[in-house]
């Protein structure tokens, strides 16, 4: 009893302490257009509390020109539900709120906080929305805004801000962009012309999902070829029963001339494919890429480590250096079973529209993570 | 008497040297024991020295691999992929060997990475013969190339006159006829004042670069054509309208990155006329070349300077 509080004091104060460590890390923001505001959007989100500040060009409207100047997160994991993840949140949310408002100068009024559909979603699940409405009403009371509105977003307006946020203007239209998460996959596309109209394309699938069924189905045998065995069973079943249901349910294969996929699978394979493209936030890739890689990354996986990346790219490619640390970060957030399932799910929704007569652009986007925040700031700011 | 004296004299002496012998004897003995005996009590001393020695063989097998490797990876061509893959069990090799080694525990087994330094000399004499067989490649390529480049004197070579009108079936199998010709190149930095484009020579201005060229070739008819254009900074970087427009393709000298890809049908004989935009930041004063590559060969190139 004693020592599982220990444990909690322990991880709270940990927690409060990087918090502190990182708000004083903070420096100011530095803006790219002359015309133009700065805000901030503060999303709690499953793993962590996430803000970013966004420079908006003239106008605010939702097709604005905007551009993220810093996004930062702090890992609270508020879907334990667990008074010190609980505590880690309000926390993370209070401070954030302060370095924008004190620290950078925002007016508050540009300061937007939401609550992401992934909480919500677990929350209904766990039977704990009441732990949702304490944060808000501490987070109100804490920094005295009574009337600050903080959005509860569902999946539908989340898919839809991800599109406004990722996906350029100029294909806006003719993209299908699908955030591919660690438990489900969700997106969508706008069929008739309006940024209002969202058909939304869900899946129960995700990276860490499917990893998890090729994995109970492995009984005594834990070796690699068995788990590619597994994960090649466990997605052919999702192939059937649900991929090619909803595909063709979205019926987006006539509408889309590019596929985006966005969620940490999307952002690890672009990193470890194109590794020289490093400052672009998307990377068109083909099926056959894809499955290049997927074939490599199970035979030979060591083609895939920072040392052989960087070795093997020319020596004046730019910004080595930085190629090196993403490949790494990537490396330490994806082992090379759960970039198996994230890929092998990948390729099955890919293959849908990989059709013999027409041929979908796939593109893989790497700063999906800020792509609904952003579009629901952008939006938000207009009002 | 005196020669019985002399008898035990000699008899005293054999027994002395006997004595002494045995001395000598016993006491080597007795240092080799206490070697023997010294392995429990230091066993880690043998235990580094096993290391050591390893090491010593992994760190030559690593060095003499080292300088192969460069060249390997510098001279890429079709066999890259087999390659890559043997470079890939070699680095897991070696990083596996460097963990065992550096496990610096008295009672470490070194049979493991016994076993696997000698998987690794396997493979590394493996990549030796694996280098060799690029290089051959690689010269019959350059050869290729080289007859490529200069199909004049290939022709000259042949007896055949310079212009032959009807192209054989041989060299229709040549991938240089296969490339489209590119013709009235034409790049231009563009200003933007009330809404109206104009051409402008001032880096300061420019908001985006418009390209346009033209294509022929008369003996293929594609469809999914691609052309990729390479816009160089004057720093050498390569210019980016966004990620959903650039991206990389293969040449001969390695990957590269492109500024923007067209991709067009095309029938046989037709002369196309391609154009295409790629919107800039603050640009620096310069030279800006602009490079078309088709098949990954280059196949045009102009410039504009930018003042």
């Amino acid at each position: 009893m004693s020592y599982t509080f220990l444990n909690r004091f322990l991880l709270t104060a940990l927690l409060i302490l990087s918090v502190d460590f990182f708000l004083n890390a903070q420096s100011n923001i530095i803006q790219k257009y002359e015309n133009s505001h700065v805000f901030a959007g503060i999303e709690v989100g499953s793993k962590g509390v996430k803000m970013s500040f966004i420079e908006i060009e003239n106008r605010a409207t939702e097709d604005a020109t905007f551009r993220i100047l810093r996004d930062t997160t702090i890992n609270t994991d508020f879907i334990s539900f667990t008074q010190p993840t609980y505590q880690a949140t309000l926390v993370a949310l209070n401070d954030l709120f302060e370095v924008a408002v004190k620290k950078n100068k925002i007016p508050a009024g540009n300061v937007f906080t939401a609550i992401s559909s992934g909480v919500n979603i677990q929350a209904v699940k766990a039977d704990k929305l009441v732990w949702i409405d304490q944060l808000i009403n501490s987070f109100k009371t804490r920094n005295n805004e009574p009337e600050r509105k903080v959005t509860v977003v569902d999946v539908k307006e989340e898919a839809r801000l991800s599109h406004l946020g990722i996906v350029p203007e100029s294909r806006r239209f003719n993209t299908f962009l699908i955030d591919i998460g660690s438990g489900n996959t969700k997106g969508g596309y706008f069929p008739y012309g309006n940024t209002r109209s969202f058909k939304l394309f869900e899946l129960t699938w995700g990276t860490k999902s499917a990893a998890n069924a090729a994995e109970k189905m492995m009984s005594d045998n834990n070796s690699l070829e068995n788990f590619s065995s597994q994960i090649k069973r466990v997605l052919a079943g999702a192939e059937q029963d649900e991929i090619i249901y909803a595909v063709n349910a979205s019926g987006a294969f006539p509408k889309s001339d590019n596929v985006a996929f966005s969620g940490g699978i999307a952002w690890a394979v672009a990193t470890l494919i194109a590794p020289e493209l490093n400052d672009n936030d998307v990377v068109a890739v083909t099926y056959d890429d894809v499955l290049a890689f997927s074939e490599k990354l199970f035979k030979t996986p060591g083609l895939y480590s920072d040392y052989y990346i960087v070795k093997s790219l020319p020596k004046n490619t730019p910004d080595l250096e930085k190629i090196e640390k993403e490949v790494m970060q990537v490396n330490k957030v994806f082992n090379q079973r759960s970039l198996l399932s994230g890929t092998g799910l990948l390729l099955k929704i890919m293959r849908q529209f990989d059709g013999v007569i027409e041929r979908k652009k796939f593109y893989l986007v790497k700063n999906g993570t800020v792509g609904w925040i952003s579009a629901f700031v952008t939006q938000n700011a207009g009002k | 008497m005196l020669l019985l004296v002399s008898l035990l004299l000699v008899l005293v002496s054999f027994v002395l040297i006997w004595t002494w012998g045995y001395g000598y004897y016993a006491k080597n003995d007795k240092t080799t024991k206490i070697v023997i005996n010294a392995v429990p009590v230091d066993s880690a001393s043998i235990t580094n020295y096993i290391r050591d020695s390893l090491q010593q063989v992994y760190t030559t097998t690593l060095k003499d691999l080292d300088v192969q490797l460069d060249s390997t990876l510098i001279h890429t061509d079709s066999l890259r992929t087999e390659l890559d893959l043997k470079l890939a069990e070699f680095y897991r090799l070696r990083n596996e060997i460097a963990v065992l080694l550096n496990k610096r525990f008295v009672n470490n087994n070194f049979s493991v990475a016994k076993q696997k330094i000698t998987e690794l000399q396997i493979k590394a004499a493996d990549l030796k013969s694996k280098n060799d067989d690029v290089e051959k490649e690689n010269r019959k390529l350059d050869e290729v190339l080289r007859q490529i480049k200069d199909p004049e004197r290939t022709v000259d070579n042949n007896n055949k006159p310079a212009n032959t009108a009807k192209i054989s079936t041989e060299e229709n199998a040549n991938p240089v006829y296969q490339l489209f010709a590119v013709s009235d190149m034409r790049l231009s930095a563009i200003q933007v004042a009330d809404d109206t484009e104009t051409e402008t020579s001032e880096a300061g201005k420019t908001v985006k670069f418009n390209g346009a060229l033209s294509v022929v070739n008369f003996n293929s008819q594609v469809s999914n054509a691609e052309i990729a254009i390479i816009i160089l900074k004057p720093d050498g970087k390569v210019l980016k309208n966004s990620g959903w427009d650039s991206g990389t393709f293969n040449t001969p000298d390695g990957k590269k990155i492109y500024s923007y890809k067209i991709v067009f049908d095309y029938a046989k004989g037709e002369s196309k006329r391609l154009s295409f935009s790629v919107r800039s930041g603050t640009l620096p004063i310069g030279k800006y070349t602009m490079e078309i590559y088709h098949n990954g060969s280059l196949i045009g190139l102009t410039s504009k300077t930018l003042s």
